[in-house]
């Protein structure tokens, strides 16, 4: 997650995604609406004013993967410029996967938070 | 769950059947990607080109998103299943004395254990070659008691009964009559001898055979009482012999005493019923009885040489049919007591018909060797078992290795059931590959096991669809044992951190390897315990005093082969042949004989005053012999004398007795002087003039077995034409001289057979041999396996533990500390071991007790080697690495990858 | 409380680590004890990730280390942190901000921007 690469002197942070965190934030997006993949891609980017940085390479496996367990559904339609575009869209299944991770992934911002909070 | 699991299997099966349709639309949904990851560019304003290129490179690369997207699918199982095998190949050719390790340990385990599986399954399960429904199919046996009132089962019985069943029994839908015989073949210069069949004609029908050549001989020329001189060759002796030539339909062949035409050739690897090999041929018993003992055979009541079969009638019971036999044998047998009235009472001798199965080693008669071959199979299994153990330990190092590839793979992905499957794959691949090492181990090993073991074995190889279905299974089980537990552990842990982590966050402690080597110690201390136990007991057989001297004795007997001489001719021949044997240079003494040490014995009536019954004590066996007979077979005399030129024809009878012989007939008296009636209670007394040490000379053990000498002159009937020769030196050199020089004395077709006593004596050792020898072999195997085994753990450990021991090195632990350490944990693991090996071992003892010889089982003897050798190898094998630790620079050891 | 395992992620174990050792040198077994109480049970820090966690840093330069006395008497390792250490502290902290931060915008957006 956190990795420091030293380049020169300079320390550039890159945030890169495990699994669970990025799994956790496609549901989320396509909980608001039915988005195809490089627009999943743009809002990470867009929201996080780009301290999160996906490679972009790794989300189409994260996409089949969650199609495969049921929960994301994908369907075919058209996008802007009239042209094919997969779409895709939160199952109920997926729904409630989503709830579940939220609090994990809330559970832990916490305790991370008490321990570095402390004085 | 159940829901996600629905949506799994949908998913897959639609990829399954849609898979090209899929590939286009990742296509197409990539494309879409990198096409608004251009357009987004070049609304910043950089030209077309730079635009895509942007994107690609923003993208990564396209295939393998390609390739993790088709695999986060689940695609196929074939087709994973394929690339499973790819990646595994490809993995195995990378590592080439990886592989070549495993498989070589692997395929000595699972050859070991087809070679042995052949062997038992011919012994005790897989039904004669051919042999028509088996379950109806059976072996003739006879419950009775002997003289002296023991049981005794037979399988030899009288032409008589044969006839007397067939006729008054009606639970059966046939009966057949053989015996295998070695018999003189050809004449003349060309006369050999070789194992013939005689057989009924019915035997052949109960097989399913049909003859490679002519035809089998029928009902007309198997006819009471001279039969038809047809013989049916055997396929290998046709082969041999004949060169396989077709035209010998017709020609003559001079068998014993007879010549016999010859109408067929049976079919490859026809054995019958015989438990002595593949037969050079197959004669008509009642073809052979009349050439051997006159037309008035079938009502001879003691003339007990031949085996018989039944067809039971499939709608009778085993039950009802063992009653109707009994009867018929009853019956039978009141005629034989009615023509010798002094044999006893019939209702004394228990008669009982049994009909048992036609393997010799499933019925009453089975003997050691099918109990031998079926434990060393199990000795086979376990070393196995403990190659299995060896290479699941490499498997598991070789996982640790992997655990980053591991992490990775799973991050994209690839689910922990298919990375498990995946590591099934590479140890099936291996063992598949091992157990086709072990079939071409089985074969040639095989070839060895049959010429020490098997007489019974076929020409048919000893790898055929039993055994392969028995090694795949093998293979099955290895593949599952090897590769369960790395399997199993994959994806265990924490992944990121693995990922992320240096080389060595610690040590990895998996639980499975350390129980692995208590499994093999253990396994290893109960397989050496019993070699241990084989080898003393086979020590005890060698040492065992037979009472006589083996090695330089030569035995030669006449085979009159149909030419009958007079009672003079007999003992002027006999004469002739002992006279002639002691003039040849390195014979010391020579002696005739009556018998000969478990091969064929003689008895007759005693009768001792002052004891009522003589023969109800125990079986005596008798023996004649010129004056050097002891001094031939190196018998010592105890007390008295043994027989000299005084006791001839005429002079006063005189015997020598066995030592046992006389303590049982006259215990805590001499038996010097004492008197014995041979042969009639009214014959005159015979003396006792010399104790000799005890001859054992039918078994090794039997307690009421006795023997006693009677010299060659004063035995009224005429010698036979057979005796021992005791040489200097190398006695095979002298074989054929002798041999020589009796044939000159030979009249007519007569000829004479020269061999070792030792051919004769050495084969009740064998299976005590075998065993020994086979324990000892995979016991060693296994503490070779176990000592690598304990080596690459403790090895692994010490380079898991590098930067740890480094660090006690650098703050002053001594060397030999550090030392200690490591060889105490590896000891530990195998003292655990050698105490839970110790535990079964004697857990399992009372099995052992029946195959070894004055050996008890629980020996603390051998017990206490086999615990010091094992903790001795721990040793080595732990101190060895351990002394490669010690060698390790700390700083260097610190700075190690973090 | 019915939990799912959480994964202790390097980076963010490092962190930890880094903060417990703010307040003093510690040795393993303090630190360990220390996360666990402060985040209030969440976190059971595995003896092999700590240690290893910890020589790490030790290589970096971001923690030292030295043999003492532990208040039972029995001899332990104590570490530290360096100035750079202290810095680290620093950086990580912010970078785990920003990270909780943004994904926290993302989890709790309703309305699609």
């Amino acid at each position: 997650m956190l990795l420091s690469k030293r380049k020169g002197n300079a320390v550039t942070d890159y945030l890169d995604l495990p699994q669970g965190t990025l799994d956790l934030l496609i549901l989320k997006a396509v909980s608001l609406r039915p988005m195809h993949g490089w627009a999943i891609s743009e809002r990470l980017h867009d929201v996080t004013r780009a301290t999160l940085q996906i490679p972009q390479g790794s989300l189409y496996p994260a996409l089949h993967r969650l199609e495969r367990r049921g929960w994301i559904r994908a369907e075919w339609g058209s996008s802007d410029n009239n042209r094919k575009a997969k779409f895709y869209e939160l199952t109920p299944s997926g729904k409630k996967q989503l709830a579940a991770d939220t609090k994990a992934w809330a559970r832990l911002t916490n305790a991370v938070g008490l321990v570095l909070d402390m004085s | 769950m159940l829901n996600r699991l629905f949506s799994e299997i949908r998913f897959r099966v639609r990829a399954l059947f849609r898979r090209d349709r899929l590939e286009q639309e990742l296509d197409t949904e990539l494309s879409f990607h990198l096409q608004k990851e251009a357009e987004k560019h070049m609304a910043t304003g950089v030209s077309p080109e730079e635009a895509r290129r942007r994107a690609r490179a923003a993208f990564g690369a396209v295939q393998g998103t390609k390739d993790d997207a088709r695999d986060a699918r689940g695609i196929s199982l074939i087709d994973s299943l394929a690339q499973d095998l790819k990646y595994a190949l490809r993995g195995l050719r990378k590592r080439p004395a990886f592989t070549m390790g495993v498989v070589l340990t692997l395929g000595l385990g699972i050859g070991a254990n087809a070679a042995m599986f052949g062997i038992v399954d011919r012994l005790l399960f897989r039904p004669p070659l051919g042999l028509k429904d088996p379950e109806t199919a059976h072996r003739v046996f006879q419950h009775g008691r002997t003289q002296d009132r023991r049981p005794r089962v037979l399988r030899n019985f009288a032409f008589r009964r044969y006839l007397d069943l067939q006729r008054t029994t009606r639970s059966f839908e046939s009966f057949a009559a053989f015996q295998t015989r070695t018999l003189a073949l050809g004449e003349g210069s060309d006369t050999h001898e070789a194992k013939v069949t005689l057989a009924s004609a019915s035997y052949f029908q109960f097989f399913d055979v049909r003859p490679a050549l002519g035809r089998f001989y029928g009902p007309a020329e198997d006819s009471v009482p001279a039969g038809s001189p047809v013989v049916v060759l055997g396929h290998d002796y046709w082969q041999a012999r004949y060169g396989g030539r077709s035209d010998i339909i017709g020609q003559q062949l001079r068998i014993d005493r007879g010549t016999f035409t010859i109408i067929g050739v049976a079919p490859n690897g026809f054995v019958g019923a015989g438990d002595q090999g593949v037969p050079a041929a197959f004669v008509p018993i009642t073809a052979y009885a009349h050439a051997a003992r006159g037309p008035g055979y079938p009502a001879l009541h003691t003339w007990t040489w031949m085996e018989m079969l039944a067809r039971r009638k499939p709608e009778i019971s085993e039950a009802a049919a063992n009653q109707d036999l009994t009867s018929a044998f009853l019956a039978s047998w009141r005629e034989t007591i009615a023509a010798n009235p002094n044999w006893g009472k019939l209702e004394d001798m228990g008669i009982r018909g049994e009909l048992a199965p036609m393997l010799l080693a499933r019925g009453p008669h089975a003997g050691r060797d099918a109990k031998v071959a079926t434990w060393v199979l199990g000795v086979a299994a376990i070393v196995l078992l403990i190659a299995c153990a060896n290479v699941a330990n490499l498997f598991l190092s070789r996982a640790f290795a992997r655990r980053r590839e591991f992490a990775m793979r799973l991050a994209l992905g690839v689910t922990r059931a298919r990375l498990a499957r995946q590591l099934l794959t590479e140890s099936l691949v291996l063992a598949l590959i091992g157990g086709a090492v072990g079939l071409v181990i089985a074969q040639w090993g095989a070839a060895a096991l049959r010429a020490a073991f098997l007489d019974a074995a076929a020409s048919a190889v000893i790898v055929d669809p039993r055994t392969l279905l028995f090694t795949a299974l093998a293979v099955m089980v290895t593949a599952l044992l090897t590769g369960i537990v790395p399997a199993l552990q994959t994806g265990r842990g924490n992944l990121n951190l693995t990922l992320k982590g240096g080389a060595n966050e610690g040590p990895h402690r998996s639980r499975a390897r350390p129980l692995l080597l208590v499994f093999q110690a253990t396994l290893s201390v109960v397989l050496l315990i019993g070699a241990g136990l084989f080898v003393r007991s086979l020590s005890h057989v060698k040492n065992y005093r037979l009472g006589y001297d083996v090695a330089p004795v030569l035995y030669a007997s006449a085979n009159p082969r149909g030419y009958r001489p007079s009672e003079a001719e007999q003992r002027s021949l006999a004469e002739a042949m002992l006279e002639t044997a002691k003039r040849i240079p390195g014979v010391q003494y020579a002696t005739l004989t009556i018998s000969v040490p478990f091969w064929s014995n003689e008895g007759t009536g005693l009768w001792v005053p002052g004891i009522d019954s003589v023969t109800r004590r125990g079986n005596f066996l008798f023996n004649t012999g010129s004056p050097d007979y002891f001094k031939t077979l190196g018998t010592r005399i105890l007390k008295g004398r043994a027989f000299d030129e005084r006791d001839r024809a005429g002079a006063a009878p005189v015997l020598v007795v066995g030592e046992r012989m006389a303590e049982a007939l006259w215990p805590g008296q001499d038996a010097l002087s004492k008197c014995v009636r041979i042969g009639a209670d009214t014959a005159p007394c015979s003396q006792v003039i010399g104790v000799a040490e005890e001859m054992r000379l039918r078994s090794l053990t039997g307690e009421r077995e006795y023997s006693f000498f009677v010299p060659s002159a004063q035995h009224t009937a005429p010698p036979v034409p057979e005796i021992f020769v005791r040489v200097t030196g190398d006695p095979e050199r002298l074989i054929e001289p002798l041999r020589r020089e009796l044939q000159k004395l030979m009249p007519g077709p007569a000829y004479v057979n020269v061999v070792p006593l030792s051919e004769l004596v050495d084969p009740s050792l064998k299976a005590w041999k075998f065993g020994t020898t086979m324990f000892v072999a995979f016991g060693g195997l296994a503490l070779l396996l176990a000592a690598i085994g304990l080596y690459s753990m403790i090895a692994y450990d010490v380079t898991q533990r590098t930067r740890e021991l480094g660090v006690r090195i650098a703050l002053g632990s001594s060397v030999s500390r550090v030392l200690g350490l490591i060889v105490s944990s590896g000891l530990r693991l195998v003292g655990a071991g050698v105490v839970l090996g110790v535990l079964l071992a004697l857990w399992g003892a009372k099995w052992m007790e029946g195959l070894l010889f004055q050996q008890t089982p629980r020996d603390p003897v051998i017990y206490g080697v086999v615990a010091g050798i094992l903790l001795l190898v721990a040793v080595v094998a732990a101190v060895l690495p351990a002394l490669r630790a010690t060698r390790i620079d700390p700083n260097s050891a610190l700075r190690l990858d973090g | 409380m019915a939990r799912t395992p959480i994964d202790l992620l390097q980076g963010t174990l490092d962190v930890l680590i880094l903060k417990s050792l703010s307040w003093g040198p510690r040795h393993g077994h303090a630190v360990a004890r220390l996360i666990r109480a402060s985040s209030e049970g969440a976190f059971e820090v595995l003896d092999g990730s700590l240690y290893a966690a910890l020589h790490r840093m030790e290589e970096r330069g971001w923690v030292e280390a030295e043999w003492g006395l532990s208040d039972k008497g029995k001899r332990a390792k104590f570490y530290q942190l360096t100035p750079l250490g202290r810095q680290q502290l620093k950086n990580e902290t912010a970078s785990w901000q920003r990270y909780s931060v943004a994904v926290a915008k993302l989890l709790t957006a309703t309305v699609q921007p």
